[in-house]
C-alpha cells in the first residue's frame, strides 16, 4: 500500500504509514509527542478529557483545599486584620492531608493504567522512548501537583492584595512558598510515581502512597515530638529527614516561610534537607525511568 | 452462608504473590516504632503513639487494604463475572470476603497494637485498647467492603472517610465522634480502661458498630446481587 513512503524529516525506522491514508505534510519531532504526551498527562491529573466520575476525586479535593482559603480571605476582610493569619508555605503544610490525597489518588492514573492495561507497548511503538515516556509522566505529576498546592496559595494572594495587605510582604511571602511548593511537587511525583509504576493494582498503590506520604510523616512527627520532649534536638532535626513533608517544613522553617517544625532547621542542616530532597527526587525519578525502560522493553 | 472455597480465593487475592509484604510492613512499622521509642524514653510516650497514629492510621489502613483487596481487584479486571454466574448465594461471596477482610484486619491491625501496647506497659490499658481495636476493625472491614462494592475508587473514598472525616473534622468537631467508627471503638475500650477517651455514649457504641457491620456486609452482598460491569473511566 505504500510503495514510496516519503519520511518528511529524514528519521528512520519510524512507522508513519499504518495504511490508513497517505500523509504528506510536515512532521513535527519527538518534542512535540512529548510536548503533547505532557499536556494529557496534566489533564488526566484532574480527569479532564475523561468521564464525568474520574473528575469527581480531584476537583472535590481540590474544592477541599480551596475552601478554608477562601475562609481565610473573608476573614480578613471582615475583621480588618493586618496580615494572613497564616503563611502561604504554612497553609500548604496544614493541608497537607489533601495534597497527600490528591498524589495518592491521582498518581495511578498516570503511572499505573498503561501498564496495567499493556497500553504502554503503543506509546513505546513510537519515536518516544519509554524511558522519556516515563520522564514525562513525572514531569505532568509534578505540574499537576504544582497547581494543585498553588491555585489556593494564589486565591489567599489575590485576597490579601484586595484586602490591601502590604504588597512586598505579601509577594516575597508567595515567593518562597512557590518555590518550596515546586521541590515538594517534584518530590511528591517521583515517589507516587514509582510507586504505582511498580504496584499496578489500584488499591495498593494508593496506599503505598498513603504509607509514605502520610503515614512516614506521621511517624516522623512523633518521632520529633518525642526527642524534642527529651531535649536531644540533633534527633528531632536529623528524623525530619525521613519524610517529604517534614523536610518541606523543615526547609520552610529554615527559610522563614512560616512552617511550623518542633525544632527549628539551622546550620549544616539546611544544606543536608536540601541535598536529602534532591537526591530522593532524583532517585525516584532515575528509578522511574528505569521502570519504563524495562517495562517498554518487554 | 460461607463458603470456604472463596474465602481461599480472597486470601490467595490478598496475600498472594509479594502483596502480603504491605500489609506486614504496618504491623513491622508500628512495633518496631513503639518498641524503640520505649527503650529509648519511658512506656508511657511510646503509649502516646498507638492512639495518635497507630488507632487512627494504621487500624484503618489495614482494613481498606485488607477490604478492597478481597473485592476490588477481581471489579477491576472484570474476572467477578465468573463468580457471580456461579449458583452461589450473593450475600454467602460478600459474607466469606468479609471473613477473609475481617481475618486480616485483626491479625495485622488490631494484635499489632496490642502487642506494642503491651510493650509499653500497663496490661489493662492494652487490653483496652486491643478490645476497641478489634470492634472498630471489625466494623472498618464491613463498610469499607461495602464501599469497595459500590464505586470503583473504593480506597481513596474510604481514606477520605477515615483521614478527613474521622481525622480532620473528628479533631475540630467533637460531634463527630457519633459518626465515627473510630470513636466508637475507642468507647467501648474505656469500659475496660479509663486512660481511653469516653467520646460518645455505650449503648450508642455498640448499637452503632453492629448495625453498620451488619448493614455493610449485607449491602455488600445487596450491591453483587445487581452488579454491573463497567469499563474503566
Amino acid at each position: 500500500m505504500s510503495e514510496s513512503t516519503t519520511p518528511g524529516t529524514g528519521r528512520s525506522g519510524v512507522i508513519h504509514d499504518l495504511g490508513y491514508r497517505r500523509y504528506d505534510g510536515p512532521r513535527e519531532g519527538t518534542g512535540a509527542i512529548a510536548r503533547t504526551l505532557f499536556l494529557t498527562g496534566l489533564r488526566h491529573a484532574y480527569g479532564l478529557e475523561r468521564s464525568g466520575k474520574s473528575k469527581v476525586m480531584p476537583f472535590l479535593l481540590l474544592g477541599m483545599s480551596l475552601l478554608p482559603a477562601a475562609i481565610i480571605v473573608g476573614v480578613v476582610v471582615l475583621t480588618g486584620l493586618r496580615s494572613l493569619p497564616v503563611t502561604y508555605a504554612g497553609y500548604t503544610s496544614q493541608t497537607q492531608l489533601l495534597v497527600s490525597l490528591f498524589a495518592a489518588a491521582q498518581a495511578p492514573v498516570l503511572f499505573s493504567r498503561d501498564l496495567r492495561h499493556r497500553s504502554i507497548v503503543l506509546y513505546a511503538a513510537r519515536p518516544l522512548s519509554s524511558a522519556a515516556f516515563g520522564f514525562v509522566r513525572w514531569l505532568s505529576m509534578s505540574v499537576a501537583l504544582l497547581a494543585f498546592m498553588v491555585i489556593p496559595t494564589l486565591l489567599m494572594f489575590v485576597g490579601a492584595l484586595l484586602a490591601g495587605l502590604d504588597k512586598s510582604d505579601q509577594l516575597s511571602d508567595l515567593y518562597k512558598a512557590v518555590v518550596l511548593q515546586v521541590f515538594l511537587a517534584a518530590l511528591v511525583a517521583g515517589i507516587t510515581g514509582l510507586v504505582s509504576s511498580v504496584s499496578l493494582r489500584r488499591g495498593f498503590a494508593v496506599v503505598g502512597s498513603v504509607m509514605v506520604l502520610i503515614v512516614l510523616t506521621g511517624v516522623v512527627t512523633a518521632v520529633q515530638n518525642i526527642a524534642q520532649s527529651q531535649g536531644s534536638d540533633s534527633v528531632s532535626v536529623g528524623a525530619g529527614l525521613f519524610s517529604p513533608w517534614s523536610l518541606y517544613s523543615g526547609l520552610g522553617n529554615a527559610w522563614d516561610a512560616g512552617t511550623r517544625v518542633p525544632v527549628s532547621v539551622d546550620g549544616a542542616w539546611v544544606p543536608a534537607y536540601v541535598l536529602v530532597l534532591l537526591l530522593v527526587a532524583a532517585g525516584c525519578v532515575l528509578g522511574l525511568v528505569a521502570r519504563f525502560r524495562k517495562v517498554g522493553s518487554r | 452462608m460461607m463458603n470456604a472455597t472463596i474465602a481461599k480465593l480472597a486470601a490467595q487475592a490478598l496475600l498472594g504473590r509479594r502483596r502480603f509484604i504491605l500489609l506486614l510492613a504496618f504491623p513491622v512499622l508500628l512495633i518496631g516504632l513503639v518498641a524503640l521509642v520505649a527503650a529509648l524514653t519511658d512506656g508511657d510516650a511510646a503509649f502516646q503513639i498507638l492512639p495518635g497514629l497507630g488507632y487512627p492510621l494504621v487500624l484503618p489502613l489495614v482494613a481498606i487494604l485488607a477490604a478492597s483487596s478481597v473485592l476490588g481487584p477481581e471489579v477491576d479486571d472484570g474476572s467477578i463475572v465468573y463468580l457471580l454466574s456461579k449458583p452461589v448465594s450473593r450475600h454467602g461471596i460478600a459474607t466469606s470476603k468479609w471473613v477473609v477482610a475481617l481475618g486480616a484486619t485483626l491479625v495485622a491491625g488490631a494484635l499489632p497494637i496490642l502487642v506494642a501496647a503491651l510493650v509499653t506497659g500497663d496490661t489493662t490499658r492494652a487490653f483496652a485498647l486491643f478490645v476497641g481495636a478489634a470492634v472498630a476493625g471489625t466494623t472498618y472491614s464491613a463498610l469499607f467492603l461495602a464501599v469497595s462494592a459500590v464505586t470503583r475508587h473504593a480506597v481513596i473514598a474510604s481514606l477520605m472517610f477515615v483521614l478527613i472525616w474521622e481525622g480532620l473534622l473528628g479533631n475540630l468537631f467533637s460531634g463527630v465522634a457519633w459518626l465515627s467508627v473510630g470513636q466508637w471503638g475507642l468507647r467501648i475500650g474505656h469500659e475496660i480502661s479509663s486512660e481511653l477517651p469516653d467520646p460518645a455514649n455505650l449503648p450508642w457504641a455498640i448499637a452503632a458498630s453492629v448495625v453498620v457491620t451488619v448493614a455493610g456486609v449485607f449491602f455488600a452482598g445487596d450491591r453483587l446481587r445487581s452488579f454491573t460491569l463497567r469499563g474503566e473511566d
